[in-house]
C-alpha cells in the first residue's frame, strides 16, 4: 500500500526583499513520516517552513493534503498545520494554560471561548509537557525551554495532519530534545500526520527522523533515511554540510543501536 | 492521572475565580462609590429629598448637568480603559496609547476646524469626532500600502499622520484669534467634563458602548493579535482583517469620549497597567477591570477637578496627579510580590 503525500513541494523559491533565498525546491512528506531538515545557519530552512506556512511569497508550488496552500485562508490551513516558530512572538502577560488554549482558535468562531472539554484537553497536554503545575503561571516568566514545551502543548492539543516545527528544540535540555522529538514520533505513528522539523543537532536527527533532506545554499543537495542509507553514505552526505565527522552505531543498555557523531 | 488533572484545573480554576470575582466586587462598589459621589459634589449644592420633592432648578441641575457628567466620567474612563488594553495589547507595547495612530492628534485638530469654521458646541464634537476617525482611517490605510502587513508599518503610519495633524493645528493656531479661538482650542485640549451636558451625549454614549461591547466579545481575538503575524495566522487568525476591525471599534469608542471632553492623559496608559498588576496576567478579567478602573480613575478625578478650586481645572491635571503615585506604587509593590 502506498502511503499519500501529505505535504508536496514542487520547484519552490523564495526569499526576503527580492533577494532569493531558496531555489527550486521539490520533497515530498508522507503521512507517518518525520522529516528533518539540517543545514548549516542560514541555508534557508526557516524560509522554507515560512513558506509552506504561507507567511512569505513564493514561487512555485506547495500542496497540503491535497489542496493548494495559495487556496487556503489562515483559518483552513490552520486546522490541516500546527506550527512551531523558532521563538514564540508572545510577549505579553498571559497564562501558560491560555497560551495553549491559543492552539484551540482554527476550531472555534470569531467569538466563541474555549468550552471545558477543550480547558482539559489543554490540561492534557500541560501534564504531558510537565508544566500542569504552572498552568496558571506567566508565560512570560517560564524559561525559554519551558517556553517551547508550552507552544509544544499548544501545537498539539489538536489534531493536525502536518506539524511544522522550526528548531523546536533549541532551548531544551539534553533529555528534553528526546522527549520532545520522541512525542512527535508517537504523535505520527499512531495517527495519518507527519511532521517538518527543523534541526541543528545532526545526532538527534539520525535518530529520530525517518528522512533527512539536506540543505546546502537553498538547494537540497541529499537525502538521507537513517533505516536504510549506510553508515558510510551518511558519513558522506553530512560531511557535505558539517565538514569532516565520523558515524558510529552503537547499542545502549536496552541494545537499541543508535548513531553516534564524532567531529574530527 | 485524569482525575488529577481534573483537580487541578478546578482548583486552580477556582481560586483564581474567587479572587477575580472579589476584586470585581470591590471595584464596581469603588464605582458606584465615586459615581454617586460625583452626583453630589458642585457648584450647585443639590441635595436628595428637594429633587425627590420636584424642586423645578433642582431637578434640571440633576437630571441635565450631574446626571449627563457622571455617566460621561464613568463610561468615558471606562472605554479610556478598555481601549487602552486593547491597543497595548495589540501593538504589544506598555506605552501604546490612542496617540500612537493618530487618535488625539486627530480629534483636536477636528475640534480646532469646529471652534473656528463653526463655533456651535454640537459642531466641536462633531468635528473633533470625525477628525480622529480619519486621522486613524488614513494611518490605517497608509499602512495598508504594505503588503507584508507589520505591526510596525500602522505605528510609522500613525506617527506620521500625527505629524501632519500636528502640523495643520499649529497653522490653525496662527490664524486664530488669540482672545476667544485660541483659548478655546488650548482649553479643549486640555480635556474637561465641564462642557457635557445631557443633550449632547446620547449618540456618543451609544457608539461607547457598542464599540466597548463588541471589544469585549472580541477579546480572545485581540490577544491572539499580540502574537507574531506568523504565528497567529498559523494559529488560524486572519491578522490584517481581525486588527483592522478591533483598532477601528478601539477607536471609534476613544474617538466618542474624546469629542465631548477633550483631550484626557493617562488614563488609557494607567487603568490597564493597573489591572494587570491586579491580575498578573492578559486576560478578560484585565479587559474588564481596566474598564472598571478606568472609569473610578475618571470620575474621581474630575470629582476633584470641579471641587478644588474656585473655577474649574483640567480634568487631566488630577488623572496624572492620581495616576501617577498611584502607578508607581503599584509597580514597587507588585515587584516585591512577585
Amino acid at each position: 500500500m502506498t502511503k499519500s503525500a501529505i505535504l508536496s513541494v514542487s520547484r519552490v523559491g523564495a526569499g526576503y526583499n527580492g533577494k532569493q533565498v531558496i531555489h527550486d525546491l521539490s520533497f515530498s512528506v508522507l503521512e507517518h513520516e518525520v522529516v528533518g531538515l539540517l543545514g548549516v545557519n542560514g541555508c534557508g530552512k526557516t524560509t522554507l517552513l515560512k513558506s509552506i506556512c504561507g507567511i512569505i511569497p513564493y514561487d512555485g508550488n506547495i500542496e497540503i493534503c491535497g489542496q493548494n496552500l495559495r487556496h487556503l485562508n489562515a483559518r483552513q490551513l490552520a486546522r490541516l498545520c500546527s506550527y512551531i516558530p523558532q521563538r514564540s512572538g508572545i510577549s505579553i502577560d498571559i497564562s501558560a494554560l491560555d497560551v495553549v488554549l491559543m492552539g484551540f482558535n482554527p476550531e472555534l468562531k470569531i467569538l466563541e471561548t474555549p468550552d471545558a472539554a477543550m480547558r482539559k484537553k489543554a490540561m492534557e497536554m500541560l501534564s504531558l509537557v510537565k508544566l500542569d503545575s504552572r498552568a496558571d503561571d506567566n508565560y512570560s516568566s517560564f524559561s525559554e525551554g519551558q517556553k517551547q514545551l508550552c507552544i509544544l502543548a499548544r501545537s498539539m492539543v489538536r489534531e493536525c495532519s502536518l506539524m511544522l516545527m522550526d528548531e523546536p528544540e533549541s532551548a531544551l535540555d539534553f533529555g528534553g530534545r528526546y522527549f520532545m522529538l520522541d512525542a512527535v514520533k508517537k504523535a505520527t505513528a499512531q495517527r495519518p500526520c507527519s511532521a517538518l522539523v527543523t534541526l541543528h543537532d545532526p545526532q538527534l536527527a539520525l535518530n529520530v527522523c525517518t528522512r533527512i533532506l539536506l540543505i546546502k545554499s537553498g538547494c537540497i543537495i541529499s537525502e538521507i533515511e537513517p533505516g536504510k542509507s549506510g553508515i558510510s553514505e551518511i558519513e558522506q552526505q553530512l560531511t557535505k554540510i558539517y565538514g569532516p565527522l565520523s558515524v558510529r552505531q552503537c547499542a545502549g543498555k536496552n541494545g537499541k543501536s543508535q548513531f553516534v557523531l564524532i567531529k574530527e | 492521572m485524569l482525575l488529577s488533572t481534573n483537580s487541578i484545573v478546578n482548583s486552580m480554576a477556582s481560586t483564581t475565580v474567587k479572587r477575580n470575582n472579589t476584586i470585581c466586587a470591590i471595584l464596581v462598589i469603588l464605582l458606584v462609590c465615586v459615581a454617586a459621589g460625583s452626583l453630589a459634589v458642585g457648584k450647585y449644592p443639590l441635595s436628595l429629598e428637594k429633587i425627590l420633592a420636584g424642586d423645578e432648578m433642582q431637578r434640571k441641575v440633576f437630571y441635565t448637568l450631574r446626571m449627563s457628567r457622571t455617566a460621561v466620567a464613568v463610561f468615558g474612563g471606562a472605554v479610556l480603559g478598555i481601549c487602552g488594553f486593547v491597543y497595548q495589547t495589540v501593538f504589544r507595547n506598555p506605552l501604546a496609547s490612542p496617540d500612537i495612530i493618530g487618535v488625539s492628534s486627530g480629534a483636536s485638530l477636528g475640534a480646532a476646524v469646529g471652534i473656528l469654521c463653526f463655533g456651535s458646541t454640537v459642531a466641536i464634537t462633531v468635528s473633533a469626532f470625525a477628525g480622529a476617525v480619519l486621522a486613524v482611517c488614513l494611518a490605517l490605510l497608509l499602512s495598508a500600502a504594505d503588503r507584508t502587513g507589520r505591526k510596525s508599518t500602522i505605528v510609522l503610519a500613525g506617527i506620521a499622520v500625527h505629524a501632519l495633524a500636528q502640523t495643520a493645528l499649529m497653522c490653525m493656531k496662527t490664524t486664530a484669534d488669540p482672545e476667544r479661538e485660541l483659548a478655546s482650542i488650548e482649553y479643549w485640549i486640555m480635556g474637561s467634563l465641564a462642557g457635557v451636558t445631557s443633550s449632547k451625549i446620547g449618540s456618543n454614549l451609544l457608539i461607547c458602548i457598542l464599540a466597548t461591547v463588541a471589544l469585549i466579545f472580541l477579546h480572545r481575538q485581540t490577544i491572539l493579535l499580540s502574537a507574531d503575524e506568523g504565528e497567529a495566522r498559523m494559529l488560524g487568525v486572519s491578522v490584517r482583517k481581525n486588527r483592522f476591525i478591533v483598532l477601528l471599534l478601539a477607536t471609534l469608542a476613544v474617538s466618542a469620549v474624546v469629542s465631548l471632553t477633550g483631550l484626557i492623559s493617562f488614563i488609557g496608559l494607567l487603568a490597564p497597567h493597573i489591572a494587570r498588576l491586579i491580575t498578573k496576567n492578559n486576560s478578560i478579567s484585565t479587559m474588564l477591570f481596566s474598564g472598571l478602573t478606568g472609569g473610578i480613575l475618571l470620575c474621581g478625578a474630575d470629582i476633584l477637578a470641579r471641587s478644588t478650586a474656585q473655577t474649574e481645572l483640567p480634568v487631566s491635571i488630577f488623572t496624572s496627579l492620581i495616576g501617577v503615585p498611584l502607578l508607581i506604587f503599584l509597580t514597587l509593590k507588585g515587584r516585591n510580590v512577585s
